[in-house]
């Protein structure tokens, strides 16, 4: 047990050597003699696409998972880890992907959970929120201790895994994506608080797939691809597209759709007002339309009423008051089912809860909507050598990547279970589309290729509808943008109507007219 | 009837609740640290049957009370490892291996009992000690101070398992493993370890609950002897939404309840018998059903842990 | 991997347990030619001191008195309280060729009633009850419980000061209901201030609710407490911490329990009705007739506990009522 880690002075990392990871999975090498190294100070960015093997490795020096081969030394100090407990003591402390927190507890609890009290057995949180206080002061770190963590926001989640760290003393920080779930705005918070960390004598390893963020924070980048190491060298010697040639293992082309004259409105919604899941007002009233062959983005911090947007349109939640046509015929109070004979198609923002079923099979999945469709059934049999060459013909045509077609889908990396929803989704030939955030966690080379996909949908006359955080996504594949802001559209733009800054003021609740004036 | 008649009755209906809430107290609390660790022991019952055997079997042929109190400690402690065994080291379905276990136990102490013992005996186990002073109250002084040890010590196990849970190191390491175990094990708690340790409070604190049974309210021991008290007392675990003191609410109410229809029967009040035996139930069930506040429930509850699977 | 393990393990859980709990047949097995063989099933332990032991101690003494596992071979299935369970029983037997399946309880009835047909050859018998559902192979047993209640009632009538007595049981039917209909008749018989308040907990098997029962009584100010049923050494214990309060038992003689305190009980003695049954079986008759334990026939006797100090005219008292009923001057309403 992690004893007295709060009071004893931890040893100073100076550096830490990675030799010859060797990491197996069953079926998978996620990491093949794999050497890294970080020096104190020093801000070691660990770039690569998901799968790549990143947080493989960094679980292995957090005591998580001991490698099947290769050494670890700090100091030049062989050191085996097995558990936790053991990174901890050697002064390391890691920021997982997913936050290892428990909501039931509060800011103070979550930083003692498993440290020595010093009125042992019994519990000391006024010291621990005492300590809490001085190392938010001291890093920029803003939370109350007292804090249940179930109220807190994403960011001050965030906050308080890294509190957990420096309370044990680590001077060796692991940040495994730890701006995936951030607001812009958090970014730059997250930014200020690691560059005092590093001023006062941490070490960081910073864990991402996203460029400009590597290129801000970090003095040193390590590229790895499928488990292996592409290079390593100083970040200022390096450009953005040599990084992302060696994540990729190929160039990627930037998409420049062309300007399509899109066809009669496919979808129309009048002051569509939904209640969101606390009972409060999620759309208050929203208006718009898509024409065939057009995308609409729907721009927004999320939490505006996207999703509610999203599940009311596919017929999964209901709506209180409004309307929506599907070319001109009113699909208000249809469910899901009948919405998607007539036409209409969903990739949810939950793919694993609302668009697949982990546990069934590729091909199961691929049939969830149409097993009853007569098509493939004799009589009330399901005709399973026909299921089967569909199921093939679009996992070939869509580039899933999966081992067989009876493969559990969880199994699936996250942008081979979208391309597999979106391949079933788009497979119907749909009037309509919702695509909610469809590149979420998805990595770079299947976020091309779902791109280059809705485009394609688009010159088939199909009226989408993207919704995404992603402002650039936005902004790349839109004929128009709308902002959504509380419940309410802000404004709809053309595409090279508006700016960035213009778009950002309109999702922070700025009128459409004001922004123009503000910015003209 | 009269004044001095009504408090008599009021008196006798507590005092009856208290000793009927005994073995409930022990294994409902027991299963609370089971419970709070994330692992559901449906088990309960037969580790008590177990206990219950284990410590009349040694009163029987020593005479010890003490001896028997520890036999079922004993007992419940080796059920608490077997439990664990199954559900915390060979991860298996907790519904099934807590429901293997209660037959288990069932049979084994009918086994026991039939090829030990043979026919009902009963012995003399934990007296009454009226506690001094306060037992000498009245009224008051026969309700809660004019009890078995065992049932004394049911009672003190509320506050203290309250201040371990909410005001100790061990406490929060419980509830974490229970939450979310990855988390803890991320701060390198020992999961496993801390899930062993309460399942075994669990399983001796039921072990336990059988003794106050066949040691200290009814001195004897037979085949099935708690009919089915264990599956209650897991059902108060969650209508006092894993907390003790929610429990001690829980146990009383449907030991009151139960104390005043066998009163009311005594009394030849007119409700017809099928009636005031549904009472408890009915009542217990109908204030969980108006209870607000519910879903406490640990997060990692009936979830084998594994490192790096999340 | 593990998972295998485990259902072994819950597997071998489960066979322990249906090796050990509710069957464990029990009993020496065959012998040369032309045992005669009879199997029963009973609803509790056949030591529970009451209803189902009253029957096996009957069976082992016509075995003994018939000459021993040679020449009549005994097996039980105990602690059949789910019905479902004790058909699948009573027709295992039934095909196995036992001469006589006795099914003792009367949630049997209907397991007996769809059963027997099936096998014209097998005698069933089942009881507490007079219903052989006109079936030339059944035979219906029951025990005039309320004769030896009357006798209990008059001699703790004559004993209570408190002039209080309680009655627990578990639930309100069958010959739980006649012995205390029967107990009730002797008491007011005696004397008709006395009260007699009755519990009932609704189980068979909840000790200690039906110890919590006793106490109750007690509290309120019972010195004398009767029941039925198996659970009663419940009772018996609580009137045992008490110290003073007497018992009276029924089905079986529960002296043993408390020989202090205990001051009769009603025993059944099914042995007559058994060797009647068996010799009728061996003459051709299958069933069709009713059997009523009494006091008149030797089935139901009140065993006097001798280290009870029983005042010799309440003695007298409860022997005058024996003769009575014997006689039919007095007729208890079951
Ligand atoms: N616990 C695990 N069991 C099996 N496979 C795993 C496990 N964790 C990761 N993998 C596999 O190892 C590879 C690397 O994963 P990971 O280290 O999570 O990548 P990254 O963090 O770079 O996105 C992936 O193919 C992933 O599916
Ligand atoms: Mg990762």
């Amino acid at each position: 047990m992690a004893s007295g880690a709060s009071t004893k002075e931890k040893q100073q990392i100076k550096r830490v050597e990675m030799c010859n990871i060797i990491k197996y999975f069953p079926g998978v090498l996620a990491n093949d003699r794999v050497c890294f190294d970080i020096n104190q100070g020093e801000v070691h960015a660990l770039l690569g696409e998901n799968g790549a093997g990143k947080s493989t490795l960094m679980r292995q020096l957090y005591g998580l998972y001991r490698p099947d081969e290769g050494e670890i030394l700090i100091n030049s100090k062989p050191y085996t880890f097995n558990s936790p407990a053991d990174a901890i003591e050697a002064g390391i402390g890691m920021i997982h992907q997913h936050f290892m927190l428990i909501p039931t507890f509060t800011v103070a609890e979550n930083v003692a959970l498993g440290l020595k009290s010093s009125r042992e057995p019994v519990l000391d949180l006024d010291k621990v929120s005492a300590r809490i206080r001085k190392l938010s002061q001291l890093y920029g770190l803003n939370v109350d201790p007292s804090a249940y963590l179930w109220q807190l926001s994403v960011g001050e989640q965030q906050r308080v895994e890294i509190i957990k760290a420096l309370y044990r003393g680590a001077s060796l920080i692991i940040l495994d994506e730890p701006t995936a779930v951030l607001t812009p705005q958090e970014v730059n918070d997250l930014f200020v608080t690691l560059k005092r960390m590093v001023k006062d004598g941490h070490t960081l390893i910073f864990i991402s797939h996203k460029l400009h963020e590597v290129m801000e924070i970090s003095s040193r980048v390590t590229v790895l691809r499928d488990g292996r190491i592409i290079g390593t060298c100083p970040t200022a010697e390096i450009t953005r597209n040599e990084l992302v040639k060696m994540m990729v293992g190929r160039e990627v082309h930037p998409l420049s759709p062309q300007p399509l004259k899109s066809g009669p409105v496919r979808l129309e919604i009048r002051n569509l007002q939904v209640m969101g899941d606390r009972g409060t007002e999620a759309l208050r009233g929203v208006d718009f339309e898509i024409h065939s062959g057009e995308i609409v983005g729907l721009a927004g911090v999320s939490g505006n009423g996207q999703r509610e947007l999203a599940e009311c349109l596919a017929g999964v939640r209901k709506t209180t008051q409004g309307e929506i046509l599907l070319d001109n015929e009113d699909i208000t109070s249809l469910p899901l089912k009948r919405r998607v004979d007539i036409g209409l198609a969903y990739i949810p923002e939950e793919r694993m809860r609302d668009g697949a079923i982990r546990d069934f099979s590729v091909q199961e999945n691929v049939f969830l909507h149409d097993h009853s469709s007569t098509k493939y059934t004799h009589g009330i049999f399901l005709d399973f050598s026909r299921m089967r060459a569909f199921a093939n013909e679009l996992v070939n045509k869509f580039n899933v990547k999966t081992p067989s077609l009876d493969t559990p889908i969880k199994n699936l990396s996250g942008g081979n279970i979208q391309k597999l929803i979106m391949a079933r989704e788009l497979s119907r030939q749909p009037k309509v589309l919702i695509a909610a955030q469809p590149t979420r966690g998805v990595d770079i080379g299947a976020t091309e290729y779902i791109h280059q996909r809705l485009l394609q949908q688009r010159e088939e006359g199909t009226a989408i509808l993207l919704i995404s955080e992603d402002l650039d996504e936005i902004r790349v594949l839109s004929d128009r943008i709308a902002v959504l802001y509380e419940g309410r559209i802000m404004g709809v733009v053309e595409r090279n109507e508006a700016t960035v800054e213009q778009i950002g003021l309109m999702m922070a609740g700025i009128s459409m007219a004001e922004t123009m004036q503000r910015t003209s | 009837m009269n004044d001095v008649f009504q408090l008599s009755v009021i008196a006798g209906i507590l005092t009856s609740a208290i000793r009927l809430a005994t073995p409930y107290l022990y294994a409902a609390i027991g299963e609370t640290f089971s419970q709070r660790s994330g692992v559901v022991n449906l088990g309960v019952d037969g580790i008590m049957l177990i206990g219950a055997y284990a410590s009349f079997y040694i009163v029987l042929i020593t005479g010890n009370i003490w001896l028997g109190l520890l036999a079922a400690i004993i007992a419940g402690l080796l059920m608490g490892l077997l439990m664990s065994l199954i559900s915390v080291t060979l991860k298996a379905e907790q519904g099934i291996s807590g429901i293997g276990l209660y037959m288990f136990g069932l049979g084994l102490s009918s086994l026991l009992f039939k090829t030990t013992i043979g026919t009902v005996k009963t012995v003399t186990g934990f007296q009454s000690v009226k506690i001094p002073l306060l037992g000498d109250i009245p009224v008051v002084g026969k309700i809660f101070f004019d009890h078995s040890l065992l049932v004394y010590g049911a009672f003190l196990l509320i506050p203290l398992a309250w201040w371990v849970l909410e005001k100790t190191t061990w406490g929060l390491q419980i509830k974490s493993v229970g939450q979310n175990p990855a988390a803890a094990d991320s701060l390198g708690v020992n999961v496993d370890r801390m899930r062993y340790t309460s399942v075994c409070i669990g399983a001796i604190l039921a072990g336990i609950a059988g003794a106050s049974l066949s040691i200290s309210l009814l001195n004897l021991f037979q085949e099935n002897l708690t009919a089915g008290q264990g599956f209650i007392a897991v059902a108060l675990v969650y209508f006092g939404n894993w907390k003790p003191q929610g429990i001690l609410w829980g146990a009383l109410l449907f030991s009151t309840v139960n104390a005043f229809q066998l009163w009311m029967q005594v009394l030849g009040v007119k409700i017809p018998s099928d009636i005031a035996i549904m009472l408890p139930y009915v009542l217990t069930i109908a204030a969980l059903a108006v209870a607000t506040n519910r879903v406490r429930q640990p997060a990692a509850l009936n979830k084998p842990f594994e490192r790096g699977e999340s | 991997m593990f998972k295998r393990l485990i259902v072994v393990l819950v597997f071998v859980a489960i066979l322990v347990t249906a090796c050990t709990s509710p069957t464990a047949t029990e009993a020496p097995t065959a012998a040369p030619v032309k045992t005669f063989r009879i199997a029963v099933i009973m609803p509790s332990a056949i030591t529970d001191m009451a209803f189902s032991q009253s029957m096996w101690n009957a069976l082992v003494a016509v075995q003994t008195e018939m000459g021993g596992e040679t020449a009549l071979e005994l097996k039980y299935s105990e602690g059949m309280f789910k019905v479902p369970d004790a058909a699948a029983a009573i027709r295992d037997y039934a095909s196995q060729g036992f001469d006589i399946v006795i099914a003792h309880g009367s949630q049997y009835g209907s397991s007996v009633q769809e059963i027997a047909p099936d096998f014209p050859d097998v005698t069933f018998a089942w009881g507490t009850d007079v219903n052989t559902f006109g079936m030339p192979n059944v035979y219906a047993y029951t025990a005039a419980a309320e004769e030896g209640g009357y006798v209990n009632g008059v001699l703790a009538a004559m004993l209570t000061k408190s002039k209080t007595i309680g009655v627990t049981g578990p639930v309100e039917v069958g010959d739980a209901k006649t012995y205390i209909d029967g107990f009730v008749q002797g008491v007011e018989s005696v004397d008709a201030t006395i009260n007699v308040s009755k519990t009932w907990t609704g189980s068979f098997s909840d000790v200690a609710l039906m110890t919590e029962a006793a106490k109750t009584h007690i509290a309120a100010g019972a010195d004398i407490l009767t029941g039925s049923s198996q659970s009663v050494v419940g009772s018996i214990g609580a009137a045992k911490e008490n110290g003073s309060v007497l018992w009276f038992g029924t089905q079986q003689d529960q002296a043993s329990l408390a020989p202090d305190l205990v001051v009769a009980s009603q025993v059944y003695d099914w042995t007559g009705m058994i060797k009647e049954i068996i010799a009728k079986h061996l003459a051709g008759t299958l069933g069709g007739e009713t059997y009523i334990l009494q006091l008149k026939n030797g089935g139901l006797k009140i065993a006097f506990n001798p280290g009870y100090a029983l005042p010799a005219e309440v003695k007298a008292a409860g022997e005058k009522a024996i003769e009575d009923i014997t006689a039919g001057t007095i007729v208890v309403n079951p």
